[in-house]
């Protein structure tokens, strides 16, 4: 890493400047052009607010949706690392019938919008999966404070089962991309390493386990934690199935309030907030690797 | 002679076995039925759930997040009713009659109104309300438009919310117009006031608080709102001792006055507007 000393010059002034001037031009033409009423006052309430009744100050509608966003994300990268790996492993194979389950899931679902797949997924599969566990009456037979665990990890107990669905279809769905980084890892660990795995008298699995799935994970982890922040910015597609994450709660309180701008902005700015705190951590992650 | 009247009498036997059978059978399957209905589940979870979608004024968010608005209040009534707890469901529009259909919720209270298309698919109780469409057009862009046949020409833009019975009336009454739907509302008006529309067509009386909130820009071209629809619940088919609990309790509040008066407070006052803002 050099350390260059920033130096400004001429053309770097006009560029600035002419951005400057655009931005300029671009508010201008919203406030005249667009006769907007800017309401900037209402909107700290609806991310958090005091309570008088209970003294205390409680989330409100734009935090606890970005706090569904962040444990969908968690959750669904979860379950997608774990399809990932399973179906990466089928894509590597060597026999011929895993390779194409491996290559039939990637492919179907890497060609499919994700808005089509969101809305199939919940409609047909998880909605014909969901009422056979009974999971709904079992979590709402929970005790008190089971559901509250519940409700702080996943969902609270009437939104369980929508939320469960929209993890299983965000994995489904980000599984494919990380079936293509597991396979990519295992592939780039050259052949030498099989090949001297072997001649030790590992089994498959034992070579798998202790040579190659070590390199591997260290190759493809920047990959890895990038699809995380990709995760982030999908789970905003859930909002058209109605789980009340970020999105879906701006959109609600627009339909309340008319506040559009102000709430598409101040929604901008929170997944801004999340992603960019992820990348500077992967950040991170790559330099100390 | 005896051969025959024995021959008759086991035939008779028969029969009468077979009918007390078939009775019993046919006492089986209604108790299955009535077991088996919405209202009977709502009862044994102590939870009736509730699908909506955000519509000013039939429901809305306050300023705590709550939900409020007429069709609020007609949901917590009839929870109330009923002795159970009352859950909303929060649905896009758009997708509220599959969500029902594969039992996310159990009835749509939620200002739908009834068309021969839906009840093809859902059935739907006697209306406990009646609402119009209005419609609101820009100052500018449709100076001078009084009547409805000033909107159906093709260079006329009408903005309405997906999948509403609005969206239908103005593709009904304005057929040569160039029509634009948006999922929400608000989308809508945003649309008109940048001038990008030049109407948009609601639920009363919506169109008319949009008018009243942006005078300089908007003004309400018809007095009389069109196209009168019947707002009722919506619940899955076939479920009859659902249909009718839903049928009665709209009658008595209907013959209360209890309805009259939250439609008062909700759509011809404003006296709720500093809950939301």
């Amino acid at each position: 890493m050099e350390n260059n000393p920033l130096k400004i010059k001429a053309l770097d002034i006009i560029l600035g400047l002419i951005l400057m001037s655009a931005a300029f031009y671009i508010f201008y033409r919203i406030k005249t052009g667009l006769h907007y009423k800017w309401n900037w006052g209402v909107i700290p309430q609806y991310i958090i607010r005091y309570d008088p009744d209970e003294q205390k100050w409680v989330s409100n509608l734009i935090l606890q949706g970005f706090l569904t966003t962040i444990r969908l994300s968690i959750w669904s990268t979860f379950l997608a690392m774990i399809f990932g790996t399973i179906m990466g492993f089928l894509r590597t194979s060597t026999s011929l019938f895993n390779r194409l389950a491996g290559t039939a899931y990637v492919e179907m679902i890497r060609n499919l919008p994700p808005l089509v797949l969101v809305f199939i997924f919940y409609y047909f599969v998880s909605d014909q999966i969901m009422p056979v566990t009974g999971i709904d009456d079992y979590i709402r037979g929970l005790s008190e404070n089971s559901q509250a665990v519940l409700s702080f990890l996943f969902a609270s107990p009437r939104y369980f089962t929508a939320f469960l669905s929209a993890v299983i279809t965000l994995a489904v769905f980000e599984g494919a991309y990380i079936t293509e980084i597991v396979r990519a890892g295992i592939e780039s660990v050259e052949k030498g390493q099989w090949e001297a795995s072997s001649a030790l008298g590992m089994s498959k699995w034992q070579q798998m386990r202790h040579v190659i799935l070590p390199q591997a994970f260290k190759m493809v982890l920047p990959a890895l934690a990038g699809q995380f922040i990709s995760t982030i910015k999908d789970s905003s597609i859930v909002s058209i199935i109605s789980i009340q994450e970020l999105t879906f709660q701006g959109m609600e309180l627009m339909a309340s309030t008319y506040m559009t701008f102000e709430i598409w902005i101040v929604v901008s700015i929170l997944y801004l907030v999340l992603t960019l705190s992820c990348s500077l951590i992967i950040e991170q992650l790559e330099r100390s690797l | 002679m005896k051969k025959k009247s024995l021959f008759l009498q086991i035939l008779v036997t028969i029969m009468v076995l077979f009918f007390l059978a078939g009775s019993s059978y046919a006492g089986e399957i209604q108790n299955k039925l009535v077991s088996e209905s919405t209202i009977e589940q709502v009862l044994k979870r102590g939870v009736l759930r509730v699908g909506m979608s955000t519509f000013v004024p039939w429901a809305m968010k306050d300023k705590k997040g709550e939900l409020i608005g007429f069709e609020i209040d007609v949901a917590k009534k009839l929870a109330q009713d009923m002795g159970v707890k009352i859950e909303f469901v929060p649905t896009k529009w758009a997708g509220i009659i599959p969500a029902l259909l594969t039992g996310k919720f159990d009835v749509i209270i939620g200002g739908m109104g009834i068309t021969p298309q839906r009840s093809l698919k859902v059935n739907f109780t006697v209306p406990y309300e009646y609402s119009g469409m209005s419609i609101v057009a820009h100052k500018e862009t449709a100076k001078g438009f009084s009547a409805i046949e000033d909107f159906n020409k093709p260079e006329v833009t009408i903005a309405s919310r997906l999948g509403s019975t609005a969206a239908e009336a103005a593709k009904k009454y304005m057929p040569k117009a160039n029509h634009r739907m948006f999922d929400d509302e608000a989308q809508a008006y945003q649309e008109l006031l940048n001038g990008k529309a030049h109407a948009v067509v609601g639920s009363a009386p919506t169109p008319v608080f949009h008018a009243i909130k942006n005078p300089e820009k908007l003004f309400i071209p018809l007095k009389e709102t069109f196209a009168k629809e019947a707002i009722g619940f919506a619940v899955r088919k076939g479920d009859f001792d659902t249909l009718n609990y839903f049928n009665s309790w709209i009658l008595v509040h209907h013959s209360s006055g209890w309805l009259k008066e939250r439609e008062h407070y909700w759509f011809e006052t404003k006296d709720w507007e500093s809950q939301v803002q």
